[in-house]
């Protein structure tokens, strides 16, 4: 039995006491921290120094911020699989507004995130799902009548450090899709003042996050990211070049049509459409629910939930390029190309023809010459193509 | 006495942003307003889609009931192509939405619903060994120690003491309406503890045929998970083991922790037998196939329309007759504001006319929501566990009829008692209990399938564009946790020309129509409902929250 | 201008008084077939990875078709970047065929004769093509697209190829594409379909060196091998 408030904290508390209050033996949270380290990408010699900084920790106030979205990301985070990591991960933190978990509602909710960010001004982690809507004003998503942007830009403004979970936090995601009818954006297009560090994907695997709030928790800063806003040790490589699939895509064996006698051997899903080759995102390593399956791992293709705008790059799913303008791409495009290659070749053919036609003519049209240290020929010295040819 | 005007926004514990506003007199509900307060356009966005990846689009309508738009979706599509999936993909996809059912309802009743009846403050007086005793009559659960509840209840107060009260601050400790025992409130909070921790590990389920929850993957003519006994990458004897441990885990939860706790809690609140009643007319559109879907004489919970509480005669449902009204919300029709559309004709324009936020009412107003309002031939309906229960109960379900008149008998109740706020608390129990009963079934058969030689999870036959008509549309039901759902598709050259969703949500969420008739929530909350302290809505969180809203989905 | 319509008779006679004109050096010359020969090899293996149409069967790990088509797509891409690097140093270095300005028909004359060149061609009258000995004024244009188009395909295809390690040097030299072309699968698609101006280009390309070699007795052909050309000693061009 745990589970996130099963253990909590006392005031001020740290977490090294809390830990051995409940049993946990001074190897076994080295060996936890050890394991941190590995999703974090951080070698041994950091985990002495996360062991230390974890052990003094006080229970820190986390806001967690609904906007525009579908819960999925929460759900993900309900989710956290490895009970010993992600409820320490939990534990470690005091949630002071959820949406989806509190008790309170209405003005009581909102008078708890008042306080929350009024007590822990400067020091709170400030999580966000949901996009903000910025069409015709913000009346695409209000919460106690305020806009999105409204309620955002306030919790942002005393946090410590800002995490937008999510395709919607990170981008906009299907809402943003073309034509986008709400100007559904980001949290970094709102908060340009600090950092945003933006945990891809729709949803996005739970330990990705959670470890993201660890690594805050323990170093006081955000993990590297890439240009993106990414965090490296999760999207520093991409699905193609982790893949199990990666030896039957070497080969040259793949899936052709699904449930075929190539996906029933378990090959490469590059045919029906995978954009695992353009998609950075730790899936095939860290995979899902308790490390259970991936969506690779269970026949269907990677839609490359972690970049951005891949509701519209990556579509057709189940195509090999994306459908710009949404014409058909993948049917048209190598038709067309082959047909204008095609028709470049009988149309230089057929201009052969003419050349040839018109040379036949004007050359009958020509004196006849004297060539000079030979017989008479009869114009025109031919150098008939057929002959060079 | 002087009318009390209420807000109670956001209402949490839901999925979603759903406002409600009500007017209070004499410690009763007189008036009431459901205001859903966010809209995307999944609608729109859907247009000129290939309609193979549509399952994916509509799916993030909601990532609780994350399976269901996939599904009605491929339906929709497969429905408008004539494509028919292999026995394997009808049992698998029975197999994730059964899934889908039991924990998502029981997510709903520890996590989300639990708190409106279970004092947390109260737990911390409790006897830990009356709590044993207690939960020793009524399941035989491992679990049922004193020292187990002992642990538990030294856990919040600890946590209580420590100041920091995290998701539990401002509830409404204390409060009158608050009616169980100490000792059931502890039992009730060990076991949202403990639920916490079961939901993460039977939805695997949906990571072995899906890849992935939330947002597991679908296809369009059957499944993408090959099924392969001598591969490690398929699904194998291992996957399969793994399923049928998850399916016992299920069973047992539902039966000795989640049902027992409803009958014993529903026990100290039979008073809300009789409130919150509200839209009298209860339609299910049926679920959980057993051969093709387009074969509604084969659905497991069956389908059919209770009108005016009649359980004596179950009218027959027609896709035909769903019409959307916009009279109350943010948007506007061709031919005006008056009219209902059929899905196959709908639209989704947005228009808000609204006051500019920062704003404090919208009671009042003629257009008050982007919720649109779903009649089903000029009625409104209600849907989810409550209407398949009643549907099924009226049909004489063999397996849910003897359940009803069992549930009825414990409670000392007559059937009347269904008719409200506890009713759909309870038939989501029930339900849940009969599903994850039925999740065995469903595994027997495909186990026999596989024995039999069968492994075919997909049919390619008009997988490709070029063996689609150039016009087509397609009807896509499916009963969701929350209720009937249908996704309505039009397909021109290729493309998805028009898509329409109307959703459980929709149903239950809708403002007044044209005629001023409400919705279910708003008809609940006017219908015999109590509010003893307006400053603390209690009450309106049990009715509420007795719809499991999401107003995700509801909107889209 | 009347030069112009004194203009070689074509065809050349068999015999008469010739001179020899350098056109293309030898580096030219190298590069030129080093970069179709590795053009071929790019479209044909990159088809095939856009497409993979054959496929093996048994065991993965004895066969690596898709590994060979990309190692000899990134193989064959490496040359063609050398010649190009050979190509643009020899754009300042080369004769006056092969500098910069035979390359970009700006001039006034150039212009003109463009428009008439096209004619010459659209109408098939080609005895009224300017004579040119370099690049015609539509050859200029055509190869100059050519390289731009060239220079598309090798600027797409490194940012294709540095996502293999988003800490590699490639990554980071190249990590400006994806955004600009709104994302990675655009940069796919730009590069896929870049082919086929490959595929349409070359039998016209072709075709035009083997007409004007054998209208005109001009030896064009050989003068990608041999690096000059044979002209009659009175005969004025537009470019000499
Ligand atoms: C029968 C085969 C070919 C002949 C006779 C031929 C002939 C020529 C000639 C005479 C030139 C002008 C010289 C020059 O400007 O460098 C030229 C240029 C060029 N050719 Fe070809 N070519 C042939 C095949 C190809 C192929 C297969 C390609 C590859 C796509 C190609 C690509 C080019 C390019 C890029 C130029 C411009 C080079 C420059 O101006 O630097 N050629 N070709
Ligand atoms: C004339 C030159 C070239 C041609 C015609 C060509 C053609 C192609 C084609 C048709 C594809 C398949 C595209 C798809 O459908 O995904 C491809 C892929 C690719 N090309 Fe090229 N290419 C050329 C030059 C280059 C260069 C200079 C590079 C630089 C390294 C390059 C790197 C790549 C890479 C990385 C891929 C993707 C391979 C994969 O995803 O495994 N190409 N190329
Ligand atoms: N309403 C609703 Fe759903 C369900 N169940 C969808 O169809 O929750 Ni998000
Ligand atoms: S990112 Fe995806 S899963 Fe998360 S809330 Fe948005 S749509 Fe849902
Ligand atoms: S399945 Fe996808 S990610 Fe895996 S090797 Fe094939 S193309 Fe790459
Ligand atoms: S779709 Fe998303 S979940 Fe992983 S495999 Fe692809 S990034
Ligand atoms: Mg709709």
């Amino acid at each position: 039995m745990y589970s996130p408030t099963s253990h909590p904290w006392t005031e001020g508390e740290t977490l090294g006491h809390h830990l051995e209050q409940r049993g946990v033996s001074r190897r076994d949270f080295v060996e936890y921290c050890g394991g941190l380290c590995a999703v974090l990408g951080l070698g041994n010699l950091a985990v002495p120094r996360m062991a230390r900084a974890l052990q003094t920790l006080k229970r820190p106030s986390v806001i967690w911020i609904q906007l525009q979205e579908c819960t999925g990301c929460v759900e993900s985070v309900i989710r956290t699989s490895e009970p010993t990591i992600g409820n320490l991960i939990l534990d470690l933190v005091s949630l002071d507004y959820s949406h989806t978990l509190m008790a309170a509602a209405g003005h009581q909710a909102e008078d708890a995130l008042q306080s929350a960010m009024k007590q822990n001004a400067g020091k709170y982690l400030l999580v966000v799902t949901g996009s903000v809507p910025l069409a015709d004003g913000g009346v695409y998503l209000t919460i106690g009548g305020r806009t999105a942007e409204t309620i955002l830009k306030e919790a942002a403004a005393g946090a410590a450090a800002v995490v937008a979970v999510g395709a919607c936090a990170h981008w906009g995601s299907v809402q943003a899709a073309r034509p986008n009818p709400t100007g559904a954006v980001g949290v970094s297009a709102i908060i340009k003042d600090k950092p945003v560090i933006n945990i891809a994907g729709c949803p996005p695997i739970a330990d990705v996050i959670t470890a993201t709030v660890v690594h805050f928790l323990t170093f006081g800063r955000m993990p590297a990211t890439d240009g993106d806003g990414r965090p490296l040790f999760a999207y520093g490589a991409r699905i193609h070049d982790q893949c199990s699939r990666r030896a039957n895509f070497d080969a040259g064996q793949f899936v052709t049509s699904f449930d075929d006698d190539a996906a029933r051997q378990g090959w490469c899903l590059y045919h029906v459409g995978c954009k695992g080759p353009a998609t950075f995102s730790p899936c095939p390593i860290f995979q899902w629910n308790d490390a259970t399956s991936w969506p690779i791992g269970a026949g269907h293709p990677c839609l490359g939930c972690t970049e951005r705008h891949f509701w519209d790059t990556m579509t057709p799913f189940y195509g090999r390029l994306p459908d710009i303008g949404g014409f058909g791409v993948e049917r048209s495009a190598d038709i067309i190309g082959a047909a204008l290659a095609v028709g470049a070749t009988a149309g230089v053919a057929a201009h052969a023809v003419a050349t040839g036609i018109h040379e036949a003519r004007r050359r009958r049209s020509l004196p006849i010459v004297e060539a000079p240290g030979g017989g008479s020929s009869a114009a025109p010295p031919s150098s008939p193509p057929s002959v060079k040819e | 006495m002087a009318t009390t005007k209420i807000v109670v926004d956001p209402i949490t514990r839901i999925e979603g942003h759903l406002r409600i506003e009500a007017q209070a007199e004499n410690g009763r509900i007189s008036n009431a307003w459901a205001v859903s307060t966010q809209f995307r356009g999944i609608e729109i966005i859907m247009q000129g889609r290939d309609p193979r990846d549509a399952w994916a689009f509509t799916q993030r309508i909601c990532g609780v009931c994350t399976v269901v738009h996939a599904v009605a979706s491929c339906r929709a599509v497969e429905d408008a192509l004539g494509i028919e999936i292999p026995p394997n993909a009808n049992l698998i996809r029975n197999l994730v939405h059964g899934m889908q059912f039991i924990q998502d309802h029981v997510i709903h009743f520890y996590h989300l619903h639990a708190l409106d009846w279970v004092d947390v403050v109260s737990a911390l007086k409790a006897d830990p060994a009356g709590t044993a005793r207690i939960a020793r009559s009524i399941s035989p659960w491992p679990n049922n120690s004193e020292t187990y509840f002992t642990e538990v209840q030294d856990r919040v107060k600890k946590f209580v003491a420590g100041g920091q009260l995290g998701i539990f601050t401002n509830g409404y400790w204390g409060h009158p309406a608050y009616k169980l025992p100490p000792e059931v409130n502890l039992l009730a909070v060990a076991h949202y503890l403990e639920a916490l921790d079961w939901q993460r590990d039977v939805i695997r389920l949906h990571t072995i045929f899906g890849g992935k929850n939330p947002h597991p993957n679908f296809l369009v003519g059957g499944m993408a998970c090959a099924i392969n006994l001598d591969r490690a990458a398929t699904i194998n004897a291992e996957r399969l083991e793994d399923i049928h441990g998850m399916i016992q885990r299920a069973q047992r939860f539902v039966e000795e922790v989640y049902w027992p706790d409803l009958i014993a809690i529903a026990g100290y609140y039979k008073e809300w037998g009789a409130i919150g009643g509200g839209v009298p007319n209860y339609m299910a559109v049926g679920e959980f196939p057993d051969a093709d879907v387009r074969d509604t004489s084969k659905l497991y919970f069956p389908r059919g329309i209770i009108m005016g509480k009649d359980l004596t005669t179950v009218v027959p449902y027609d896709h035909l007759k769903v019409k959307e009204y916009i009279t109350s919300s943010w948007y506007e029709y061709p031919g005006g504001d008056g009219v209902g559309l059929h899905p196959w004709e709908g639209e989704t324009k947005a228009k808000y006319t609204g006051p500019k936020p920062p704003y404090q009412y919208l009671q009042g107003l003629d257009k008050y929501t982007w919720m649109k309002a779903p009649r089903y031939d000029g009625h409104p309906m209600q849907v989810g566990p409550l209407a398949r229960m009643l549907v099924a109960y009226a049909s004489n379900h063999p397996d849910v009829k003897p359940m009803v008149t069992d549930l009825l008998g414990r409670l000392k109740v007559g059937p009347e008692v269904l008719f409200s706020t506890l009713g759909r608390t309870a038939a989501r129990g029930m339900e849940t209990v009969l599903l994850a009963r039925r999740m065995n079934v469903w595994f027997d058969q495909l186990v026999g399938r596989i024995k039999g030689g069968d492994t075919a999870t997909f049919n390619r036959t008009k997988w490709e564009p070029s063996s689609w008509p150039a016009k087509a549309e397609g009807y896509g039901y499916l009963d969701a946790p929350r209720g009937a759902l249908g996704h309505w598709v039009q397909i021109a050259n290729g493309k998805i020309s028009r898509y329409q969703c109307v959703v459980p949500s929709t149903w239950n969420c809708s403002p007044r129509d044209g005629e001023g008739q409400m919705g279910p929530y708003e008809a609940s909350l006017v219908d015999n409902h109590p509010l003893a302290l307006p400053e603390q809505p209690l009450e309106i969180l049990r009715t509420i929250h007795s719809f499991d809203p999401c107003m995700a989905c509801g909107v889209h | 201008m009347s030069t112009i319509m004194a203009a070689p008779p074509k065809p050349l006679p068999r015999t008469g008084n010739y001179r020899w004109v350098s056109l293309w050096g030898v580096p030219i010359r190298v590069m030129h077939w080093a970069a179709a020969l590795s053009i071929v090899v790019l479209a044909v293996t990159g088809l095939y990875i856009g497409k993979p149409y054959f496929m093996t069967s048994g065991e993965a790990s004895s066969h690596f078709l898709m590994g060979w088509m990309r190692f000899l797509h990134f193989t064959a891409a490496g040359v063609v970047v050398m010649t190009a690097v050979v190509r643009v140093y020899w754009l300042f270095a080369g004769n006056r065929y092969e500098r910069w300005r035979a390359l970009v028909p700006v001039s006034r004359k150039n212009l003109r004769n463009l428009l008439r060149q096209a004619r010459a061609y659209v109408l098939v009258r080609p005895e009224e093509a300017p004579p040119y000995l370099g690049h015609n004024p539509l050859q200029q244009m055509s190869y100059t697209m050519l390289y731009a188009i060239a220079a598309a395909q090798v600027v797409t295809g490194f940012a294709l190829y540095g996502q293999y390690n988003s800490a590699g040097i490639f990554y980071r030299a190249f990590n400006w594409i994806g955004p600009l072309l709104g994302g990675i699968p655009n940069v796919r698609f730009i590069h896929h379909e870049i082919t086929w101006v490959f595929a349409i280009y070359l039998p016209i390309h072709v075709y035009l060196s083997i007409r004007a070699d054998v209208l005109e007795h001009n030896s064009t052909i050989s003068s990608i091998v041999s690096g000059g050309r044979m002209v009659p000693a009175d005969a004025k061009f537009q470019d000499d």
